[in-house]
């Protein structure tokens, strides 16, 4: 739009006024906003803060767009309009160049890095070498010899970007346009031709996240508490969410604490996963693998415990906040351990946790167990059963099961929270002897492209969503071992174990809803229509996010268990809503639990035909103990809070030269001064300038 | 109020009352006894109750001086170290920054 | 950093218009009301002109540039035609008033001559006009960036600035021209104060070439300023009087201490 005029402008305004919308052709003039981008925010733990975070006001810097390392002293040292934007391309996004960045005093006012989704570099994570160092079961009193990872490194690969502190923000840009505007201000302004400094106006970058927490979660759940002032503002949240369980028959969820002659054996695996960004956490490899391993087994299993029930129930539990120290396990544990729970830890007969089994085609996949446990017989036993179990549900099936060495400790897991209170057999599965295989441990190439999930690009989503994919057979066979062991773990009879069989067309819909598409037919069916309202076009983020907030992958593995362990049951929509079969059924709801679902519209209709799901599905509090119990520095449980934010937001512009602006000002001030001094002494001969008309004296000025 | 048009006993009152009314930790009463009544003080030619106001005047700006430095001392010293006080900082504040120590 | 930029525009708009004020209208109460009785006459034209402008956008069709271009010239025409009328009926009523002020006085003669209302009023309309046209251009000078990332020139600020305040001081002297034109009866002046109110509003359809409209407006501002000059009473004789009589103060001035 141009300067047309300034009645133009006025009428506009009017106009604009008017109609109620706020649009201001000028700002259109100078900004241009990105569409997606996505911040690193700030988290905060009894000790730290990492993250991100702007000024208040946003940071602004002159824009760079680094090609190589190299070019990094432009921005660092030699460049002549510091602060600089930098926007980094995806192989440049590594340690030393975000530490040089991060130590530069000044020069540097954010960064940009750019997402691709298509040749990602070879490998890249910006998690810890050790996850969950500290929570996990191999502390110094449990055995020095395995503490801090000292056996073996698990994720040799990590950077530790995520957990690095920074003064500036860092943005992820996932707009292509976004980026191509980026670059080709930067090309068309900011491009110092062989050497010489480039000219004024210069394009320059805004970057707004400025983080409301500070310091330590301590510190932040204090000031939250502190409301005396005009207007008490909370400036952090707890991260966590809900765990989601199921057990194989139903359990009193009333009577909480021990059940007299019950054992339970527990099949567990972790719902969540982390980017170094904030709702990017694709996780296929790190979770995804996982729990749709553990969901195609509980479907496997869901006839032959209905028909043959096994002589101990099987308790599934799909854990949230898992990568912030254990918040999901612990919490179910310290519940278990407070009667909190329909069942406790006396009940626990074993556990097994699927871990990261996506690449258990290549790999072949390693039983995990604890050897300071197996020390106690007992327990030695139990655990030799589990592995004999799972090693002759293997034999039938393509794929190859081993062990690594006795003395190697568990990979970080969920069972290790169980294990910290009490030596409970159990085994690990995962696709690695010791270090990972998955080289993008927690980021955000650790996606559908990574597990090898693609689709020829002329197929329908309907039909990609049928597709069955080499991963998903391979996970099929995974889940199929799992649930004959798990029922042969639980004591069930022999003859029924030739029928469990996982569903390869189960599996590969699961992947291809939680790495592809979440707005896909096959979730629309399954679930509630408030749920359905949060399916997009892109895969669900992993990431836990803060209590107050219902993360989306939670609620679809409650519904997609629901319905594939649970029945469809004939009562009315009012009734399935309220936990109850009928008008006078106040019994039901303590043994099971029912989820009106949306269903399928039958064919020339549009309405889709709900119905009620009835199944031992329950969600439990994902939330760290550490909050209830207010010890904010605890060393036991997760402390993870994530900082409040009032705006994200990014956009560039160009900026003028320190000399046009100087040059405005002066003549601005000149002419005021100027006109100042001629009115001045017009007005005070005004007597003799004005005389000579008709009118007497005084006249005009 | 105009004070060229009191009278000057009830000019001594006036002040007396701001004087003493400083008393109720309300230094800028004592400000504003300074301010207004610095010319019936000291630059006015002498009346009977002049004395008087001048004392007055002369306190009043003593408790402002006084009230200023510790204030000014105090405030230097918050800013200073409310973050490393860390709780007792935060009890002691009215409005806590957000995002800063 | 860019509020340099902010309070440069703001002085080049305003500037004369705030030495005017300061220096010919702050200290007298009658002519502060009338200033702003004038800035109120302009408001009210525009938003009538605005309410015919927002119906018909809405009948127009928003597609057609063509249509929307007519629609823009139409918009623009419509509310100088406005303004101007506005400015006749807000002379019209200073008449009425300045009767009114007549009787109540005891002196005989009027307290604000209506070469004095045509003054004050004409700042009154070129102070609202001038504040309209570039407040929200001033708002977003604060920065941080400035125009140009679409191509447009970097002067955008600058250009609209000193366009402010030829548009303020036109005001001022259309106001003085027009009513002496009334007072006079000379329709045709009137005609030529409307003409070239509407020869400076279309000359900002050749924007973004802000050389090309700020040339000719300054060149018209020039013209309208000498006319005003001489129908409020001055001439050359006057301004030479004037000049000498200011090297006679200068002189005197320096003589005194001696």
């Amino acid at each position: 739009m141009d300067f047309l005029s300034n009645r133009w402008i006025n009428n506009l305004i009017v106009c604009w006024f008017f109609i109620g919308v706020s649009c201001n052709s000028v700002e259109k003039k100078i900004y241009v906003h990105l569409n997606y981008t996505v911040p690193c925010v700030r988290l905060l733990n009894a000790t730290h803060q990492i993250g991100c975070q702007s000024s208040l006001s946003g940071n602004v810097g002159v824009l760079h767009v680094l090609e190589s390392e190299g070019d990094l002293d432009w921005v660092l040292r030699s460049g002549p309009n510091p602060p600089y934007m930098v926007i980094l391309e995806p192989p440049l996004f590594n340690r030393s160049i975000m530490m040089k960045l991060k130590n530069s005093s000044g020069r540097v006012a954010g960064v940009a890095a750019v997402a691709i989704n298509t040749n990602p570099p070879p490998d890249f994570s910006p998690h810890n070498t050790c996850p969950n160092e500290n929570t996990g079961v191999y502390s110094e009193n449990y055995d020095p010899a395995l503490a801090h990872c000292n056996k073996t490194v698990w994720n040799p690969l990590g950077n530790g970007l995520s957990y690095e502190e920074y003064d500036f923000p860092i943005f992820s840009l996932n707009d292509d346009n976004d980026t191509q505007v980026i670059r080709q201000c930067y090309w068309d302004h900011n491009r110092a031709v062989n050497g010489s400094t480039p000219q004024y106006p210069l394009c320059a970058m805004q970057l707004y996240s400025h983080m409301s927490a500070v310091t330590d979660t301590a510190t932040c759940m204090r000031r939250n508490d502190i409301n005396f002032s005009i207007s008490p503002e909370v400036v952090c949240d707890p991260l966590g969410d809900f765990n989601v369980w199921a057990s194989s028959k139903p359990l009193n969820n009333t009577a909480k604490g021990h059940k007299m002659g019950e054992s339970v054996v527990i099949a567990a695996a972790r719902l969540d996963s982390r980017s170094f960004f904030f709702d990017i956490a694709p996780g296929a490899e790190s979770a995804v693998s996982g729990f749709v391993t553990l969901l195609a087994a509980v479907h496997a299993l869901h006839n032959a415990t209905q028909e043959a029930p096994p002589n101990r129930t099987i308790l599934y539990t799909f854990f949230q906040g898992e990568t912030f120290d254990y918040i999901g396990s612990s919490r179910m544990v310290y519940d278990m351990e407070n009667k909190q729970f329909p069942v406790d830890l006396d009940n626990v007969h074993s556990v097994l946790e699927i871990g990261q089994v996506g690449f258990a085609a290549g790999s072949g996949l390693w039983l995990h167990s604890d050897p300071v446990s197996r020390r106690n017989s007992s327990v030695n036993d139990t655990v030799k059963d589990l592995i004999s179990n799972l090693r002759s549900a293997a034999a039938d099936l393509n794929v190859s099961v081993d062990e690594p060495r006795v003395s190697q400790p568990l990979p970080p897991s969920s069972f290790q929270r169980f294990l910290r209170a009490r030596p409970i057999p159990g085994v690990v599965i995962e696709d690695h002897q010791s270090q990972f295989t998955n080289s993008f441990y927690e980021s955000m190439y650790d996606n559908a492209e990574y597990l090898n999930i693609s689709y020829s690009p002329d197929l329908t989503p309907e039909k990609q969503l049928e597709t069955v994919t080499d991963t998903a057979k391979a996970l099929t066979d995974v889940a199929t071992m799992v649930a004959q062991a798990l029922y042969k773990q639980a004591g069930g009879a022999e003859s029924q174990l030739s029928s469990i069989k996982a569903d390869a067309l189960i599996v590969t819909q699961m992947l291809y809803g939680f790495l592809v598409k979440s707005n896909n037919s096959w979730f629309q069916q399954l679930v509630s229509s408030e749920l359905m309202g949060h399916l997009n076009d892109r895969p669900p983020n992993l990431y836990v996010g803060v209590t107050q907030q219902s993360s989306v992958p939670t609620l679809l593995v409650q519904h997609l268990l629901a319905n594939l362990t649970g029945s469809a049951i004939n009562i009315t929509q009012d009734d399935c809503q309220n936990q109850r079969e009928d008008k006078d059924d106040k019994e039901n709801k303590h043994m099971y639990s029912y989820l009106w679902v949306q269903g399928v519209a039958p064919p020339n209709n549009t309405t889709r035909e709900g119905f009620c799901v009835r199944s031992t599905v329950r969600l439990s509090k994902a939330l760290s103990p550490a909050f209830d119990l207010q010890q904010y520095t605890s060393q036991d449980y997760s402390t993870w809070t994530e900082s409040r934010w009032k705006t994200i937001k990014g956009r560039i512009f160009l900026v003028a030269s320190h000399e046009l602006e100087m040059f405005t000002l002066g003549v601005g001030v000149s002419i005021l001064l100027m006109s100042l001094l001629l009115t001045y002494i017009i007005s005070l001969k005004a007597d003799i300038l004005f005389s000579s008309g008709r009118e007497p004296t005084n006249a005009t000025y | 109020m105009n004070l060229e048009r009191l009278p000057n006993e009830e000019k001594l009152s006036l002040c007396r009352k701001y004087y003493l009314g400083g008393f109720a930790f309300l230094p800028f009463l004592w400000l504003v006894n300074v301010v207004w009544f610095f010319q019936e003080a000291f630059l006015k030619p002498t009346y009977t109750e002049q004395l008087q106001i001048k004392t007055y005047v002369k306190r009043s700006a003593l408790g402002l001086v006084l009230w200023v430095t510790v204030l000014t001392t105090w405030i230097t010293i918050f800013q200073h170290f409310r973050a490393q006080w860390g709780a007792v900082g935060d009890y002691l504040s009215f409005t806590i920054p957000l995002g800063i120590p | 950093m860019t509020a340099s930029v902010f309070f440069g525009c703001t002085f080049i708009a305003f500037g004369p218009a705030i030495a005017l004020f300061l220096f010919t209208i702050a200290r007298e109460p009658l002519r502060v009301i009338f200033l702003i009785a004038g800035a109120f006459f302009w408001l009210v034209s525009l938003l009538l002109s605005s309410l015919v402008w927002f119906i018909s956008v809405q009948i127009s069709n928003k597609d057609s540039a063509a249509q929307q271009k007519g629609l823009l010239i139409f918009g623009v025409v419509l509310s100088v035609l406005l303004q101007e009328t506005f400015r006749f009926a807000y002379y019209k009523l200073l008449k009425k008033a300045n009767e009114g002020l007549l009787a109540l006085s005891q002196e005989e003669t009027m307290p604000i001559s209506i070469r004095q209302l045509a003054y004050v009023s004409g700042l009154g309309f070129g102070f609202m006009s001038g504040a309209f046209s570039v407040v929200n251009i001033l708002a977003d000078s604060v920065g941080p960036g400035t125009v140009g990332i679409h191509g447009d020139s970097q002067h955008y600020f600058l250009s609209s600035a000193f366009m402010t305040m030829a548009i303020i001081l036109l005001h001022m002297f259309w106001g003085v021209v027009f009513f002496d034109a009334c007072e006079k009866q000379r329709w045709w002046a009137v005609a030529a104060v409307v003409i070239s109110h509407l020869v400076v509003s279309c000359l900002t359809f050749q924007n973004p070439e802000y050389v090309g409209s700020l040339v000719p407006t300054y060149i018209i501002m020039f013209l309208m300023g000498v006319w005003a000059f001489y129908s409020a009473g001055g001439s050359l004789r006057n301004l030479r009087l004037c000049l000498s009589c200011i090297d006679k103060d200068f002189l005197l001035a320096n003589h005194r201490p001696r």
